[in-house]
């Protein structure tokens, strides 16, 4: 029997016992926008700054990998190679990674737990504006001096003996208000999480993405003070004449390491958590099956726990004890357990299901097939020995952007085309999605496979330019090739987004027949997200009230044909 | 569908780029026994990460594959978490034990060579000290000699670098000898090696280290011993030759001075007697 593959495009009128409209806006829909503390208005617009950074960050990749294209070549000066480098590394973690974590959740975390409002809106919304100045700060250098000491801008480097212009002053002073503006908005989502859930929504009844909020704002408390605590040092150091991470002056440089990389690696497992909560709520949807809750809420738990404490993994070759270099290694080795099952659950998941293949599922699926890539090529990057051949080369950066590509891209795109009806009321084309998620996927293996072979024959990162002794050539004309097709596919996957936000046909409050909360409202969602507060009894609320308006009804109907006269 | 097709051409794809990256094995010259071991650790990995990848994605093609018929609703046998977790656990442990094994063996000091070369402690390993600068390495020898750029070993002889710099951090990048490290100012970090065949590495440093970086190049140059002790034996002379010119010329700059000082002063002097003596004529 041959499976049709149309879709309901209709659904049932609203059950106007669910929800209803909130009031008439007052104001143009512009100041509604830049005005609002809700958290559906904030996360929002966190998402649109996070997808327009992936236009940005495609671009700057794009130039820096036209350069590498072929050996000693002079397409940009290695100035402008530095520059576009260090804010490309700026924009990938703080303007598309974390806006991304932080802005979804900060959207569909209320929503599914049934709350009406966040705990404390007005710090969501200097949070949000603290992240739009440190955007338009780290781009409005470009009017000036852009950051130009590499993606990490290690000290003494980036001293100011050493870097007297004041693009470092620019990379501290953006990423620490984006860190900021994020922690705060974390803060709030934290408060919410902790008080505002509905009535029986205890934490085992909450939803895979739910916790994964819980987990990734806990974390985000720990790893970003620890940052800004971090950059602080460094602006002392630089305008202040301090002396903490200067070596003749009794500090140490590889303590910046420590700081940058603890947050960094935390912020590489928030990512993973919460794309892979959002896969989880994807497969589960779509299949109708529940993933067993506990080994993958306990598997989050731990990658947070375990992945942030492996922070060494990344200095295995600077000059510290070998003890904590023996630990990075046990730890990352370690996150094969936690990461191992979850993708073995969402697999055999899918793989024992049967289900339409949509838009969200497509992403989510090739999320998790770039991102093994990433992360079973991470192993190598994690043993000592290797390490030591390895690390700061092509093969590192490889590694790292399959991990990441899949996740905050791949993943972005399956949870934001999944929650699109929800954020924008409409529809997804799902022929364009199909078409831009070929393109970027095969774009992103022709870019980045190659590399780890010119990691392999020894090309090392950051350099603006490599001589052709080196015989990595064909290495990288491939992936400057691959990156024009996934600069092409991301264009036409965002330029999706923003498209069928007009074109495509209304959404229905429930058009893939979720199991979460914020599927009971509206979409979009009113101002107070729900008329009246559900009350949770398992962990799967929608069915239950699907289940409830389909016994009531027959019920009626029943009560109704027994009335009726018999003749 | 797109999706099927998109995983067939990665693997493909992949499939095509390991065929290089079997060819190239981690280092093919590899000249120190520590070396050695990273390769070998390299090899099991490769095998290991390629298994995963293709199994993992074999999995997702699987799960990805059209539904031409109704999968049957009951869920097959499913394996225990704790079980799969165990199994999962006891894989990384495999892993880690391997990798330690191989990151001892590749960090143990090589046994030091039983005749030492000139300005070598009978027992212990020949001591070098690379200094990274922007954007030049400078290599001091026991004999008080030093080079840039061009480090000379002797083959077959234990050699201790002691990793400095004098302004940022470099990334010391010789994978075929010692592997990478990072030299940190204000602290010292000790690389051992034993290059066993006669032969030359060019390489460059691996940390971003500004505007120079790119041409920042390391060249190591493996020759035997007696020609080590030559070559350092010329590079002393040299610069004690090149000592001694500038000292010359500075000398002779300082008599040329001097002289010319003298003249003046005679000059003026003559010039002063001139006044005095025209002044007295009037």
């Amino acid at each position: 029997m041959s499976r049709t593959t149309s879709y309901p495009q209709t659904m049932p009128p609203t059950r106007p016992e669910l929800a209803s409209d909130g009031p008439e806006a007052r104001r143009t829909r512009w100041t509604e926008l830049a005005t609002s503390a809700d958290h559906k208005d904030i996360g929002r617009i966190l998402v649109a700054a996070s997808f327009g950074s992936i236009f940005l960050a495609a671009l700057e990749l794009l130039l820096t990998r036209l350069q590498l294209a072929v050996p000693e070549n002079v397409f940009l000066k290695g100035v402008t190679f530095d520059r576009l480098l260090s804010v490309y590394g700026e924009t990938a973690i703080f303007l598309i990674a974390l806006p991304l974590v932080i802005g979804l959740l900060y959207y569909v975390v209320p929503l599914q737990i049934g709350s009406r409002t966040t705990a404390i809106p007005r710090v969501g919304q200097i949070g949000l504006w603290l992240f739009i100045f440190g955007g338009i700060l780290l781009y409005g250098s470009f009017l000036f001096t852009p950051p130009e000491a590499g993606i990490n801008p290690l000290p003494p480097f980036s001293d100011a003996t050493f870097t007297p212009n004041n693009g470092v002053d620019v990379w501290i002073a953006s990423t620490g208000l984006v860190t900021l503006g994020l922690l705060m908005v974390s803060i709030d989502l934290l408060a919410t999480l902790h008080n505002l859930r509905a009535p029986g929504m205890a934490w085992r009844r909450a939803p895979l993405f739910t916790w994964a909020g819980a987990i990734v704002t806990w974390l985000f408390m720990i790893i970003a003070p620890i940052f800004l605590a971090a950059i602080s040092m460094l602006l002392i150091d630089r305008l202040y004449d301090g002396g903490f991470f200067a070596g003749d002056a009794g500090g140490s440089p590889i303590l910046w390491q420590h700081l940058s990389y603890l947050f960094f690696t935390g912020v590489y497992m928030a990512v993973s958590i919460t794309f892979l909560a959002a896969i989880g709520e994807i497969v589960q949807t779509f299949t109708g099956r529940e993933l067993p809750r506990k080994s993958v809420i306990w598997s989050f738990v731990t990658i947070a726990i375990v992945g942030t404490l492996a922070w060494t993994q990344n200095m295995l070759t600077a000059p510290i004890p070998s003890g904590w270099k023996y630990y990075g290694m046990l730890m990352a080795l370690a996150l094969i357990v936690p990461f191992g099952l979850i993708f073995y659950n969402l697999i055999t998941t899918v793989s024992a299901s049967d289900f339409h293949m949509r838009a969200p599922l497509r992403f989510a699926l090739g999320a998790l097939s770039l991102a093994s890539i990433g992360l079973a090529a991470e192993i190598a990057q994690s043993t000592i020995a290797v390490a030591t051949q390895l690390s700061e080369t092509y093969d590192a950066w490889a590694a790292t952007h399959f991990a990441l590509i899949g996740f905050v891209v791949f993943g972005g795109f399956a949870a934001v085309t999944y929650w699109y009806p929800k954020m924008t009321g409409h529809q997804l084309n799902e022929d364009r999605a199909a078409k831009s998620f070929g393109l970027m996927f095969a774009g992103t293996l022709i870019a980045v496979l190659p590399l780890f072979a010119a990691g392999v024959a020894g090309q090392v990162t950051d350099s603006y330019r490599y001589f052709s002794y080196e015989d990595v050539e064909v290495y990288n004309v491939i992936a400057a090739v691959g990156t024009v097709i996934l600069f092409v596919g991301v264009i036409l996957a965002v330029g999706n987004l923003v498209k069928s936000r007009t074109e495509e046909p209304v959404a229905t409050p429930d058009p893939y027949r979720g199991d979460s909360l914020e599927w009971l409202a509206l979409s979009p969602p009113p101002a107070h997200n729900f008329d009246v507060l559900p009350d949770v009894r398992s962990t799967r609320p929608m069915r239950d009230i699907r289940e409830a308006i389909i016994r009531r009804d027959t019920e009626t109907a029943e009560a109704e044909r027994a009335a009726q006269p018999v003749a | 569908m797109s999706l099927f097709i998109s995983v067939a051409g990665a693997l493909f794809a992949f499939a095509l780029n390991a065929s290089p990256a079997m060819a190239l094995s981690l280092n093919p010259d590899a000249a120190s026994p520590g070396i050695k071991d990273s390769n070998t650790l390299h090899w099991i990995l490769f095998i290991v990460i390629v298994a995963v990848i293709v199994v993992v994605n074999l999995a997702i093609l699987r799960a990805a594959r059209p539904r031409t018929r109704a999968v049957s609703p009951k869920p097959g046998k499913s394996i225990s978490q704790v079980k799969l977790a165990i199994g999962l656990g006891v894989f990384a442990l495999a892993l880690f034990v391997v990798a330690t094994i191989f990151s001892d063996k590749s960090r143990e000091i090589p046994a030091v060579n039983s005749v030492p070369v000139a300005g070598q402690i009978k027992g212990e390993p020949l001591e070098i000290t690379a200094t990274g600068s922007q954007w030049l390495w400078r290599f001091d020898y026991p004999n008080g000699a030093f080079s840039y750029r061009r480090l000379i070993v002797p083959a077959g002889v234990t050699v201790k670098l002691d990793l400095v710099s004098t302004d940022v951090v470099h990334g010391w990048n010789v994978p075929e000898l010692t592997g990478k490290a990072q030299a940190v100012p204000g602290s010292t970090s000790y690389l051992y090696f034993r290059a066993d065949d006669v032969g030359t590495y060019t390489n460059r440093s691996s940390v971003f280290s500004g505007q120079g970086y790119d041409t920042m190049e390391i060249e190591v140059d493996v020759v035997p011993p007696a020609a080590y002790e030559k070559a350092i034996e010329v590079l002393k002379s040299d610069i004690q030759r090149a000592q001694d010119k500038v000292e010359l010329e500075f000398r002779i700059s300082q008599k040329k001075s001097e002289v010319a000082a003298a003249h003046a002063d005679k000059m003026e002097a003559d010039i002063n007697k001139a006044d005095i003596e025209s002044a007295d004529s009037k």
